[in-house]
């Protein structure tokens, strides 16, 4: 029970570290704090590991430890760097306080349906379930509520984040190779995005999604 | 159970941080002048100008009213009441029936109150404007200590500030990071409170924000820095006492208290110069901006809140 009182409390700092990607003020930062997120996360598989018994999930963490608290931060931290556009700010279209009521909101909603979940599995990690689902949730948020298209990348790796938790909280003995699919997925998807935004850039010389109406190039 | 030894503790405790607020205030001075690199008064500087303006003629403006001559001792009396209920040596509250959270904001919310209708009463138009100043910025910490605050309450099952700090000092708390954001968002509107840049500048007479001071003059005036002092260390003790009451005396025991007295002195020690530090290290933010700063941490103890409900 303590174990998953440790999963728990860990998905809450999900939401938190969600929220600094989200609100942090350049993509370089975000990038950072994105790190730091995964890097919860797979503190978190761990933890579910040791709570569930299940031998996969250590492997799970491992291989997430290697992709997305390395490699991806680092590729998205290489290649927004040296992309900076001063006149779009931090692009949020909402607020600061706006966005954290935002999370709260959507946080609520969300453990109201993971409440309504009836599986045996999910008994003792609700909240966390919640978590995961407000995560994607908060993901997709950030895709809609900024003008910034490299924050906009941040908002599908927190997406992904977020069905990530939720595959490992539901199924915590699933084989290593539905992991790597997703490792891979995701990787490859961020490479992709952050070339096609680096390209735009270099085109049109600004990351605001708001101008991107015109074909170029 | 309110006994008289309780009675005794939180007059002591009440008469020590009156007796130390002086000392306080000199540090964060002390700390001010050495991140600015200049020589600064000493730490006693200002136990040398209470004392200075005491002994100065006490001037009222012909247009001012009882409101005015009674704001400094109605100021400072309420202070030294909190500082009795606060549990600062101790885990529990010397004097249960102040120590209520809900209590202590509203006896804060009191002295600020009389402190703008002084500035009203006074007759000048500045001090008016910053009496209303001193309003607004009331109007916007306050919902951030009281959720951020409710939020610990709820956790711990009691409003009572000893209950509190003693359900987190014993880890008795259900959510570990509902109460640390509770504590983080807390610990942002006391920073606002303590009035200190990038919101504020205590020391500013000349300012707005000081502005009901501008027609006080000797005794009253010296009485009046004594209660801001005395207010902000009362202010840091509140959150040393609800969030970080590590180290205080469970049980009330000589021993237990002289530890008590040594932790909390070196809790407020270390809070004011990292308070130092911050201050001296950002500039001051537009007025108009300070809502939106404050909004975020609304925001911060709602969510706060949301974790409790969910349990995380």
């Amino acid at each position: 029970m303590n174990g998953f009182l440790i999963v728990n409390g860990l998905s809450g700092l999900l939401i938190v570290s969600s929220l600094l990607v989200t609100l942090a003020g350049n993509p370089a930062n975000s990038a950072r704090f994105y790190a730091l997120q995964s890097f919860i996360l797979v503190m978190l598989f761990v933890a579910l590991a040791g709570a569930t018994g299940s031998g996969e999930l250590y492997l799970w963490s491992f291989t997430a430890l290697l992709t997305k608290v390395i490699l991806v931060p680092a590729i998205m931290y290489r290649a927004f760097r040296r992309l900076s556009d001063p006149t779009i700010g931090s692009g949020a279209v909402m607020p600061t306080a706006l966005s954290i009521v935002g999370a709260a909101v959507a946080l609520i909603l969300c453990f109201v349906v993971a409440s309504k979940v009836t599986l045996p599995a999910a008994d003792a990690i609700k909240p966390a379930l919640a978590v995961s689902l407000a995560l994607f949730f908060i993901g997709l948020a950030c895709i809609v509520a900024q003008r910034n298209i490299l924050k906009q990348v941040f908002g599908y790796c927190l997406m992904e984040n977020g069905s990530h938790l939720t595959l490992a909280l539901l199924a915590p003995n699933a084989p290593e190779l539905v992991e790597i699919g997703i490792a891979t997925d995701a990787i490859f998807a961020v490479v992709v995005m952050a070339a096609l935004g680096s390209r735009i850039f270099d085109t049109l010389h600004t990351l605001d999604a708001r101008q991107l109406t015109s074909l170029k190039g | 159970m309110l006994t008289f030894s309780h009675l005794i503790l939180g007059l002591f405790q009440a008469l020590l941080l009156l007796a130390a607020a002086p000392l306080v205030s000199g540090l964060s001075r002390m700390v001010r002048a050495k991140l600015h690199t200049r020589h600064g008064p000493g730490l006693l500087q200002d136990y040398r100008d209470i004392a200075k303006l005491l002994t100065r003629q006490d001037l009222t403006p012909p247009n001012s009213g009882f409101a005015f001559r009674l704001m400094p001792a109605v100021m400072l009396t309420t202070v030294l009441v909190i500082a009795m209920g606060i549990p600062m040596l101790t885990r529990f509250t010397p004097v249960a029936p102040i120590g209520d959270l809900i209590t202590v904001i509203y006896l804060f919310a009191l002295a600020r109150f009389f402190f703008s209708l002084s500035g009203i009463d006074s007759g000048s138009s500045f001090s008016g404007i910053g009496g209303s100043r001193e309003l607004t910025m009331g109007v916007l910490v306050e919902p951030v200590m009281l959720l951020s605050l409710f939020v610990a309450a709820l956790l711990a099952g009691s409003t009572n500030l000893g209950a509190i700090g003693s359900a987190i000092a014993d880890g008795h708390v259900r959510s570990a990071t509902a109460t640390v954001i509770a504590a983080l968002s807390f610990a942002y509107a006391i920073y606002i409170e303590l009035g200190k840049l990038p919101y504020d500048m205590a020391e500013a007479e000349q300012e707005l924000q000081e502005g009901p001071l501008t027609e006080y003059s000797g005794p009253s005036l010296a009485l009046i820095k004594w209660a801001m002092a005395l207010k902000q260390t009362v202010v840091v003790a509140w959150f040393v006492g609800v969030f970080l009451p590590f180290g205080s005396a469970p049980e009330m025991t000589f021993f237990g208290l002289l530890f008590g007295l040594v932790a909390f002195a070196i809790k407020l020690v270390l809070i004011f110069a990292a308070v130092g530090v911050v201050e001296n290290s950002v500039a001051r933010v537009r007025f108009r901006l300070t809502p939106q700063h404050s909004w975020v941490g609304v925001g911060a103890a709602s969510l706060a809140f949301v974790f409790y409900l969910v349990g995380l």
